[in-house]
């Protein structure tokens, strides 16, 4: 690997060890995307490099989301904190593993990574009121031994379906492990009706564990006024139109909608979300 | 990245069958079948991750145990005369397209598939695949036989149940053969390989079912046993086709009746010569294939870990 044509950095950083989050654009209720932004924010991250969408992407042109031209980015930043890095892109087209690879190549060349952490959302049939759980998968016993200080559930047992694939954070945990890099997937479930916004208490739940992981010293004032002003929305939206407080109302009790009726409320609150900003 | 061997037998003029998935999963089943037959045994393999994306995580107890890929297994078979030896891929590399096998992986598969065959002393290849062709699902099914060199003409035409591309109507002896089980033929031709791909007729209304074809993978099945001098009992693919008969009718019998007109005209059609029309139009095809699709219809997704 040498720098060049597949990526390039935009500063020579000297690390002794980091700390490297991994997130993807393309998340259930934006929560990676989120934290990311969020910590640079918060951090003053700065952009410290960028693999190019060359041979991962597809170029024949562009997409268009919320109005907005896309165009494939995976880009590092160096927070404030100068043993942290947050890698943030979108999940490559092609060339899965050798987009891994260049990744897991950088952190370790560059960035002297220690450890890594993937973030992700997953999409739940619970209700916005539920608290939010954080969940780990590591790839080690010392990565399971770090996290057991935490409030996590670290217990799951899992097998992919038949119909389904793993998600693009296992397969990077995975190669992280086959080159002894401690890792672990966290992953906050989602309410399913949040899934196409944001879910600003998914990420809190996210974004506490850091703070106190790393000690970043983090003020959560804004974020916490972020997550009143939704269940506030939420909660007039309630009030005015009872069908959708039905609908809220099962999930809080667990009971399961319809396809019907999740499908009403995902439109709903997206309708109710998306206006209001 | 490259392959694994677990042995090196000592094989003796080994011919290399090799196959991928592909419509109907004709061949992959009719190769696969041959394989467990013969009782072969694991030579080794193609390691697969940088091919492919995982197909499954195991986590316990909130650890990653496990990532798998798709298998891309060789087998061997010491015969005492001509060797086999296997190579079944269970799904085709792409650079994350489509699902048959394009670009610079499936080219390197191709080739370390060979790499390995070579290394073993073989010299000839078999691939096998399906045809769509205008058959019904109660004919027997031919197989198509395609060559990578003239000199093998002869020979493939002394096959049972067997067309040459130019036999079959319409097509003037041209063609082409998608995926791995196509492109190893010519990978094959560059490194001075025999190589020859057979593959069985499904009817052009089946391929679009979410289900094998054993039919057809039974006329694959009798030309590889033939052309490679191995006795393989039946029985159990003469179940699959039983079983498999049985879903296709209860299909079969939710079609609208306009459709299933236009399809039984295929019980009686051999093969038309290339000056007379087709029994079905393309416009009729686009209609049943149309109808074929509302019958199936099947998401698959990235999973939540």
């Amino acid at each position: 690997m040498s720098e060049g044509k597949s990526f390039k950095l935009f500063t020579r950083p000297k690390f002794d060890s980091s700390t490297v989050v991994v997130v993807w654009n393309q998340d259930v209720g934006r929560l990676g995307p989120k934290v990311a932004d969020y910590l640079a924010r918060k951090l003053d991250g700065q952009e410290l490099g960028e693999i190019s969408p060359e041979g991962f992407f597809s170029l024949s042109g562009i997409t268009v989301e919320d109005d907005i031209a896309q165009f494939p980015e995976s880009k590092f930043y160096r927070c404030q904190n100068e043993d942290f890095v947050i890698f943030r892109s979108d999940i490559p087209r092609f060339d899965w593993y050798g987009f891994i690879n260049l990744v897991l190549d950088i952190a370790e060349k560059y960035f002297k990574v220690k450890h890594i952490y993937t973030v992700g959302g997953m999409v739940l049939p619970s209700a916005h009121t539920t608290p939010r759980t954080l969940l780990s998968v590591v790839n080690s016993a010392e990565m399971k031994k770090i996290l057991s200080k935490y409030d996590i559930v670290d217990n799951m047992d899992y097998e992919t379906r038949e119909d389904q694939r793993p998600t693009f954070s296992s397969y990077l945990l995975w190669a992280a492990k086959m080159r002894d890099i401690p890792g672990a997937c966290l992953w906050v479930p989602v309410p399913f009706y949040l899934m196409t916004v944001e879910d600003p208490q998914a990420c809190k739940k996210v974004l506490e564990f850091f703070n106190r992981h790393l000690e970043l010293n983090i003020n959560f004032a804004d974020i916490d006024n972020e997550v009143a002003e939704q269940n506030k929305k939420i909660a007039q939206a309630r009030s005015q139109f009872p069908e959708l407080d039905g609908y809220i109302s099962k999930l809080e009790t667990n009971l399961g909608l319809t396809a019907d009726e999740g499908e009403k409320l995902v439109k709903e609150i997206d309708e109710l979300l998306r206006s209001s900003h | 990245m490259g392959f694994r061997l677990y042995k090196e037998p000592k094989l003796v003029n080994p011919v290399l069958v090799a196959c991928w998935p592909g419509i109907g999963n004709i061949g992959i089943m009719a190769v696969d079948m041959l394989r467990r037959m013969v009782a072969a045994e694991e030579l080794g393999d193609i390691e697969s991750w940088d091919f492919f994306y995982p197909r499954r995580v195991l986590i316990r107890d909130g650890e990653l145990k496990d990532l798998e890929f798709p298998d891309n297994k060789f087998y061997f078979k010491k015969t005492g005369k001509k060797d086999l030896l296997f190579f079944i891929g269970e799904e085709q590399p792409t650079d994350g397209r489509g699902v048959y096998a394009e670009g610079t992986k499936a080219y390197r598969m191709a080739n370390l598939v060979l790499d390995v065959a070579m290394r073993f002393g073989c010299q000839r290849v078999y691939t096998s695949g399906a045809a769509v062709a205008p058959i019904h699902h109660t004919t027997r099914p031919r197989v198509w036989v395609v060559p990578n060199s003239k000199d093998l003409l002869d020979e493939v035409k002394g096959y049972e149940n067997t067309v040459l591309m130019s036999e079959v109507e319409g097509r003037d002896g041209q063609g082409n053969i998608t995926g791995l089980n196509g492109l190893l033929l010519g990978v094959a031709k560059k490194r001075g390989l025999e190589a020859i791909c057979v593959m069985g007729e499904i009817p052009i209304y089946i391929h679009g079912f979410p289900i094998p074809y054993p039919k057809g993978s039974k006329a694959v099945l009798e030309v590889l046993s033939a052309a490679l001098a191995v006795k393989i009992p039946m029985d159990e693919i003469n179940a699959l086709i039983q079983q498999s008969d049985s879903e296709i009718e209860s299909v079969y019998e939710k079609l609208p009746s306009e459709i299933k007109e236009q399809l039984d005209k295929l019980k009686y059609v051999v093969y038309a010569k290339p000056s007379e029309p087709g029994p079905i139009t393309e416009e009729d095809k686009k209609k049943i294939l149309q109808e074929i699709d509302k019958l199936f219809k099947k998401d698959t997704g990235r999973d939540q870990f």
